[in-house]
């Protein structure tokens, strides 16, 4: 005879160190002393408000009810991945690699098997931990985002509960990309997931890391700590694609290290959600590295975006080109918040920013500032910004050409933001960001 | 030919939205089926100001007279109605419109032509295009460039004439198409203009232009003198021609009312 388990009722979970511990129950001891470590600052940091500079816009002690979300510990049900983030897998083409992750738990990581043969690693990044990989171990929330990074890196730090680890060994050249595939379900949670890629000399790899879930009655927060790194003279691609539901909140720590004559560049795309926070610090650290920073965002409704970028050319001889490109509609609000510097010595430095914002409605909102902190006297730096609306020449001359009024304005947000995905063309994604678009101005527009 | 006009322009008055002066100051004008009238004038004779109220530019207004299109009053409808109703107009400056392709905008244009929930077929539209473009011998690759984003002179006019060519209007108004192109480039136009008008002999086009030269190479039926807001002088071909020996001064002295 088995005797049935008395129904059980489970505490409800809150972001505190009991969180902390019982995240980090399996792990080695090296990680849960830096879990430990983690909130420690977290608890020593206080909330940015809205009196620091770059929080200014974005009042995340009234948007976020840290004391109110409950962290996403156990991961998904185990029941079938849903309808919706299996339609958008559909969508894409040729992968060289998928990871799905559903509630901050990777459900299945599948790779070419000839990539594994050459020694690639694509792995839930908590199986790498727990597996004692001494990449991971020296990687991990230490030189790209670590918990001194500030309150909610740490925060990040200390709650993580899975996420992707890829590593591409040296003159390994992947040409398709590797994609992951998030699925969030449930409102009121708090979900921190963490990426860590690591692309050896002379590989190749891009990287499409797409966040989904349903609308949601009460905030939802999606956290990601993105560590990038490409070793002399790799290649890597990493794109954004922030689709969730209404009531999430997105908020993503990247940071890039771009070491000589590598390439690493990023696109982030903010279509869902309701409120979106991204800070993104390019690192050059070789001569010869290069990195394309580009962003795409869309608003609608009382959407907030809120991009937070800096590009550091430590080394002398390297490349920086940002563009964030923004469409903002009913009463959504977009930030960029951009930042060159220059460090010294580093001469011979060549870098842009540009953020363009295309206002569609009365009350929408761009804000941007863009900065520049020059340390060497030998550099090439530009930035600008620009707020417009749609200009009335533009539509009257495709009205003229036969498109109603509707029609035209959806072409001409098209174009405006489509030449940003010109510039990182990536199977699967062109097409899905256009298509997200074109659904977004249906529902505004019609 | 029919002798029904296509366009018939009476007593016209317009002005620029929202201020006092009439610039058209009742403009009379007839085009019939297949016909090609040229309308020449010097500059400020509102020449421009007349393509821009056919095509229903918002910022200018009918303050007196009629514009029928083929049975309908023109002055009621919305410019992409007018687009739909087989009016097209070749801009003097077309604007960029940056990231969105020539062959983008033409399948967007076509497709605003069908019935609700009626789809372009892509494949037909790109048979369509392609055929087009070899008809006024352009390279294909031009169709996937940017809607007048960075283009020359001649460039922006070579996309006016290859989007006249898709869409294929009853009434083609050229709106100073031959300023600033040099003669090769005036060439392209006129031999655009030529084709199609071969292609389909019912298409009326009204040639607005200051110089004779683009006379040279597309012979029009009527010539109307345009100068202060009127049409002071109309006539067979002959009449640009006297223009090109003696210039606007006569008209200017002495048809001043």
């Amino acid at each position: 005879m088995t005797r049935m388990a008395p129904p059980r009722e489970r505490a409800v979970r809150a972001l505190n160190r009991d969180a902390v511990l019982e995240t980090g129950l399996a792990d080695p001891a090296w990680l849960k002393a830096r879990r430990e470590e983690a909130w420690d600052v977290y608890m020593a940091t206080p909330l940015p408000s809205t009196r620091s500079e770059e929080w200014r816009y974005t009042d995340v002690a009234r948007m976020l009810p840290l004391d109110r979300l409950e962290p996403n510990l156990e991961g998904a049900d185990g029941g079938p991945i849903p309808d919706a983030l299996l339609h958008s897998m559909a969508q894409d083409r040729t992968s060289a690699g998928r990871v799905v992750d559903v509630d901050g738990s990777v459900v299945s990581a599948e790779m070419d098997p000839e990539l594994t043969a050459k020694g690639v690693v694509l792995c839930s990044l908590r199986e790498a931990a727990r597996s004692g990989d001494p990449v991971v171990e020296s990687l991990l929330a230490t030189r790209a985002v670590p918990a001194s990074d500030g309150k909610f890196p740490a925060l990040n730090a200390a709650l993580w509960t899975d996420g992707v680890f890829l590593r591409v060994p040296r003159d390994v050249r992947l040409e398709e990309p590797i994609r992951l595939s998030r699925w969030v379900s449930r409102p009121g949670t708090a979900t921190f997931s963490r990426i860590l890629i690591v692309a050896e000399e002379l590989s190749q790899v891009s990287f499409v890391d797409e966040v989904m879930s349903p609308d949601f009655g009460s905030t939802s927060l999606v956290s990601t700590a993105v560590e990038l790194f490409s070793r002399g003279g790799a290649h890597v691609q990493y794109v954004s694609l922030q689709r969730m539901g209404r009531g999430g909140f997105y908020l993503a720590s990247q940071r890039t290290l771009a070491e000589r004559d590598s390439t690493l560049d990023t696109l982030n795309v903010a279509l869902g959600g309701s409120i979106g926070r991204v800070d993104l610090n390019a690192r050059l650290l070789g001569p010869g590295a290069n990195s394309d920073m580009l962003g795409l965002y869309f608003g609608d409704d009382d959407q907030h975006f809120d991009f937070n970028t800096s590009q550091d050319h430590v080394a002398p001889d390297a490349h920086s080109d940002l563009l964030y490109k923004g469409a903002l509609d009913g009463s959504a609000r977009g930030v960029f918040r951009g930042v060159i510097r220059v460090h010294e010595g580093a001469q011979r430095t060549d870098a842009y920013q540009t953020n363009r914002n295309l206002i569609l409605s009365d009350d929408a909102i761009a804000t941007s500032l863009p900065n520049l902190e020059i340390g060497a006297d030998d550099v090439r730096c530009s930035h600008g910004a620009t707020v417009g609306q749609l200009d009335a020449e533009s539509l009257f001359y495709l009205m003229s050409r036969g498109m109603d009024r509707a029609q035209a304005e959806r072409l001409v947000v098209l174009g405006f933001l489509g030449e940003v995905l010109k510039r990182l063309p990536l199977g699967g994604v062109t097409e899905k960001v256009i298509e997200a678009i074109k659904a977004k101005l249906r529902q505004v527009r019609e | 030919m029919n002798d029904r006009p296509i366009l018939s322009v009476t007593g016209l008055g317009a002005r620029v939205a929202e201020e006092d002066s009439d610039i058209l100051k009742g403009v009379d004008l007839a085009i019939r089926p297949g016909e090609i009238h040229a309308i020449m004038g010097p500059n400020g004779s509102g020449k421009s100001t007349l393509a821009k109220v056919i095509a229903g530019h918002p910022g200018y207004e009918a303050t007196t007279g009629s514009v029928v299109f083929q049975g309908e009053n023109l002055l009621e409808m919305e410019p992409d109605e007018r687009a739909q109703a087989g009016v097209f107009i070749a801009f003097q400056y077309p604007v960029a419109i940056p990231g969105v392709s020539i062959a983008n905008f033409l399948r967007t244009a076509l497709q605003a032509r069908l019935e609700n929930g009626d789809e372009l077929d892509l494949f037909d539209f790109q048979e369509l295009l392609m055929e087009r473009m070899e008809l006024l011998h352009m390279e294909p690759s031009f169709a996937q460039r940017a809607v007048n984003d960075g283009f020359s002179g001649g460039e922006k006019k070579r996309n006016e004439i290859l989007q006249m060519a898709v869409l294929k209007p009853s009434l083609a108004v050229m709106d100073e198409t031959d300023s600033g192109l040099d003669i090769d480039a005036l060439k392209v136009v006129a031999h655009g203009v030529n084709t199609l008008k071969a292609e389909n002999p019912a298409m009326s086009v009204l040639l607005i232009t200051h110089y004779q030269r683009m006379l040279n190479y597309i012979t029009p039926d009527v010539v109307h003198v345009m100068v202060k807001g009127r049409i002071v002088e109309s006539g067979g071909p002959e009449v640009a021609t006297g223009l090109e020996e003696r210039g606007y001064e006569e008209y200017r002295r002495a048809r001043v009312v």
